[in-house]
């Protein structure tokens, strides 16, 4: 299979610490990998790194071809980017936040087209988020919002989503939704790169990359013995992994 | 969505209150209403009416529509609603420029014939063009907000400091400077015009063109970079359009205070809607409140007139006074 | 015959014609021509104002600044502002021939857009004066006038620089004319006049004509006689090593109403004005080192 990221000698410098340092990394194409770890462990920064949000040493590529030599508007139509720290203005409307993610198609000027049109209603429909497309950012929930930023990134339609945090906010019911929503992208051939740091849901991935300190401690399928282990260990065995009806669950020790 | 015929409205509604009270001014002045009502009869008041009032009317308009959209895109850039236009440090900079005009004339006369050509216009306008020159080498770049926030108030506080020195130094245009800080259209005529009219084109064409660059920066640097905009040129551009517009309007007019900071926000509490509208609205509202202010200003105390920068510090300070306690209810 | 008589007649008739249109030089260097001697004028300095009454003008200004007190029928002349806030409709309503102001008032510009003759006279010392009244002469058609008005003004600096005792003479004096503090230096208008009256100044002119002093100047340069223009200075005592001043141990401190500030600071025709109200000063004060001796 081939890699939709592939990172080689990927070093991250933040504050004069060597944050993150990666020497081969490949995450797989039409899965979803889910990148977990304590915290301060550098996911968020190696995330950003890997979607050229941050300064780094070393090559990444994108689809194999390396993130440097892609166009800017073609490499964000490709690539997709939810981050952890999205607050949007309080006075755009749901919609209009949603609308953003459609830049990458749109040209500077000019009315949203049919397809900008119909990207955006499926997004909001698909987290719930389209009967208050008319409400501003500044009144919605802390989930509501985060369902409108969901929606924005789902809006782009690109072959890879990179997120961080994307569960912040949302109830129950709604990571529910997010699962199915991934689960529904990797069949039509998308990858999904996800930080999270609710390991029920985590264990829902196909692949779990292990971070520890800056540095990929396991990388490999979810159900896999040895990813367990791994996990186990990353978190200093103060969590047991239980299956249960089918599903993996995570219980602190 | 009702929101594009609420945006009309608010447009419209704006629109004809620029032109009643543009109507308004032409008949406001130290020699009353009889200019206006002697018109084609009398050659000089003719002249009054159209050379003397119907363009500093106009060019109160204008000017404020400088400040109006220069307030949107500050605070857009920075994410701060009390962002104003000035934060960049222009300000300060066409003070100092002034200033050394000014003793430049005084004391060499030979230079002052250059000094006057290039007049208090001009020193204010390039004044206020470095003073954001040397913010952004300050800031090294247009790279981190943060930085370019902290670097313009730097260059605010250091060339404010300079420009009393100069004062200090050579009291007697004291007055003069005063005079300008204070603000005043009695200056504006129809070249005046010509030039606000060039700078609003100019400012206004990189604002409405990346107005969803503003609305995607809302989500933060970083989402925004990754929706495909190159950054960096992004913010140059818009603080190049921010520059321009601040520096026409505080070269023609002085400083007059609130005008950015408060049209962005009274168009927010009218209508909610992206930049693109934004900016334009701002900046019809900007110039609606200049054109209020000067015609007060120039009725209030008739026929003597008011500083229309001390009508808009009391207006302004007024308003954030009631949102203040709005907001805390 | 007739024809060459009516030649003639042409060219006699054409001669005072030529010379008719007067050549003016401000002080921005500027020349303007002529044909005829304005007759409505708006002036925006007081000492301009003031010098085109002493040249028996008075009638041609139809407005005035703000400032402009001097004579009473200047004083009651419309009144169009000051040279920052001049009202340029005002000024425009009056229909002047030409408009009088100084060198750096941002207005001139918009009053030339506007169509009007700008002149910029700005005296500072006795020399630009002098230069600055004959400009006028010849601007109003007063020439003669000019000249003689000069010759009277310094005729009478001299009457009054010979009244004075000789215990008055030589006395070293500080003018302040603001009291952060600013002082009036040998080379401003009134440091002149001092010198014209024997005085010696003790700020020296390399300062600048209205230098902002560092009060321990004055401490050291210990005048015999203090001027003051501003009558709301704090008691000079209470300034910090003022008490040792000579001129404040003997109480030699001249104090001008705002009437004679007025006088003393606009180079004008009431010069010898000026000239005796600080000779009076001068002599008042000494009067007591002449008792004593």
């Amino acid at each position: 299979m081939s890699s939709a990221i592939a990172a080689r000698g990927l070093h991250v410098h933040l504050g004069g610490r060597e944050v993150v340092q990666v020497d081969a990394l490949d995450i797989a194409a039409g899965q979803w990998t889910a990148v977990v770890g304590p915290n301060g462990a550098g996911k968020t920064t190696l995330l950003k790194a890997l979607a050229q949000l941050l300064p780094h040493a070393g090559r990444v590529d994108l689809m194999g071809r390396d993130m440097r030599e892609w166009p800017l508007r073609e490499r964000a139509r490709a690539l997709a980017w939810l981050g952890q720290d999205e607050h949007g203005a309080q006075d755009l409307l749901a919609w209009d936040v949603a609308m953003l993610g459609r830049l990458p198609h749109r040209a500077w000027l000019g009315a949203p087209s049919a397809a900008d049109l119909a990207a955006v209603e499926s997004a909001m429909r698909r987290t719930q988020c389209w009967d208050w497309r008319a409400r501003p950012l500044g009144q919605l929930s802390g989930g509501e919002r985060q369902r409108v930023l969901l929606a924005r990134a789902l809006a782009v339609q690109s072959q890879v989503l990179l997120m961080d945090e994307p569960l912040a906010n949302l109830d129950a019911p709604h990571q529910a939704d997010w699962l199915l929503t991934v689960r529904e992208l990797v069949t039509t051939g998308r990858t999904v790169l996800s930080v999270l740091h609710e390991l029920g849901v985590a264990l829902h991935a196909d692949q779990l990359l292990v971070v520890r300190e800056g540095r990929v401690a396991h990388l490999g399928a979810t159900r896999d013995p040895g990813t367990h282990a791994a996990l186990r260990e990353v978190f200093d065995q103060r969590i047991s992994l239980h299956e249960v009806d089918s599903q993996w669950v995570v219980l602190p020790r | 969505m009702n929101r594009a015929g609420r945006i009309s409205l608010v447009a419209g509604a704006m629109a004809a209150l620029s032109l009643a009270l543009l109507l308004l001014g032409l008949a406001i002045g130290s020699t009353g209403f009889e200019p206006v009502r002697l018109g084609g009869s009398d050659p000089v008041a003719w002249q009054i009416v159209w050379d003397i009032r119907l363009p500093r009317t106009v060019g109160a308009w204008m000017a404020g529509m400088l400040l109006g959209l220069g307030g949107a895109l500050a605070q857009g850039l920075f994410r701060n609603p009390l962002a104003d236009p000035y934060l960049l440090g222009s300000a300060s900079g066409a003070t100092l420029g002034v200033s050394l005009l000014l003793v430049l004339i005084g004391a060499v006369p030979a230079a002052g014939t250059l000094g006057l050509r290039l007049g208090m216009t001009g020193a204010a306008f390039v004044g206020a063009v470095l003073a954001v020159l040397i913010t952004l080498a300050m800031a090294r770049g247009v790279q981190q907000t943060l930085r370019l926030l902290l670097a313009g108030v730097v260059v605010s506080m250091v060339l404010g400091a300079a420009a009393s020195l100069v004062v200090l130094w050579v009291p007697d245009i004291m007055r003069a400077m005063q005079a300008f800080m204070l603000g005043s259209t009695a200056f504006l005529g129809w070249p005046a015009v010509a030039v606000m009219a060039g700078a609003l084109l100019l400012s206004l064409v990189p604002a409405v063109v990346l107005s969803r660059a503003l609305d995607a920066l809302t989500l933060g640097e970083a989402s925004a970079a990754s929706l495909g905009l190159a950054m960096p040129w992004v913010r140059a551009a818009l603080i190049a359009a921010l520059a321009l517009a601040t520096g026409a309007a505080v070269a023609q007019v002085g400083l007059v205070a609130f005008i950015g900071l408060v049209a962005p926000h009274l168009v927010r509490a009218l209508v909610k809607s992206t930049h693109g509208a934004l900016v334009l609205l701002a900046s019809l509202m900007g110039g609606l409140l200049l054109l209020a202010a000067d015609v007060l200003a120039r009725w209030l105390l008739a026929p003597q007139e008011l500083p229309v920068g001390v009508l808009t510090a009391l207006l302004g300070g007024g308003y954030l006074l009631w949102l203040m306690n709005r907001g805390s209810r | 015959m007739k024809r060459w008589l009516g030649l003639l007649l042409l060219l006699v008739a054409a001669v005072p014609c030529a010379m008719a249109a007067a050549e003016v030089v401000d002080d921005r260097g500027q020349r303007s021509r002529w044909a005829d001697p304005p007759q409505r004028i708006v002036s925006l300095l007081p000492s301009v104002t003031e010098s085109v009454c002493a040249l028996g003008a008075c009638d041609r200004l139809v407005g005035v600044d703000d400032y402009s007190n001097w004579p009473p029928q200047a004083k009651a002349l419309p009144h169009v502002g000051g040279l920052e806030d001049a009202n340029v409709e005002r000024i425009v309503a009056l229909r002047p021939q030409v408009v009088l102001l100084s060198r750096s008032a941002r207005v001139s510009e918009r009053l030339e857009a506007l169509g009007l003759r700008v002149l910029a006279f700005e005296p500072d010392s006795l020399a630009d004066l002098q230069r600055v009244l004959a400009q006028l002469g010849v601007l109003l058609g007063r020439e003669a006038q000019a000249q003689a008005l000069w010759r009277e003004m310094n005729d009478g600096v001299e009457r009054a620089a010979a009244k004075l005792p000789p215990a008055a003479r030589g006395l070293r004096v500080y003018f302040e004319v603001a009291s952060t503090p600013y002082a009036a230096s040998e080379s401003s208008f009134i440091g002149q006049l001092l010198a014209r009256l024997g005085a010696a100044n003790v700020v020296p002119g390399a300062l600048g004509p209205f230098p902002k002093l560092n009060p321990e100047f004055v401490v050291k340069a210990n005048p015999q006689l203090i001027m003051l223009g501003d009558r709301n200075t704090v008691p000079l005592a209470t300034r910090p090593g003022w008490q040792g001043i000579d001129a404040i141990r003997r109480e030699r401190i001249c104090v001008f109403t705002p009437a004679q500030g007025d006088v003393l600071v606009r180079p004008g025709p009431r010069m010898p004005e000026a000239a005796q109200l600080m000779a009076d000063c001068l002599a008042r004060k000494s009067a007591g080192e002449g008792a004593a001796r």
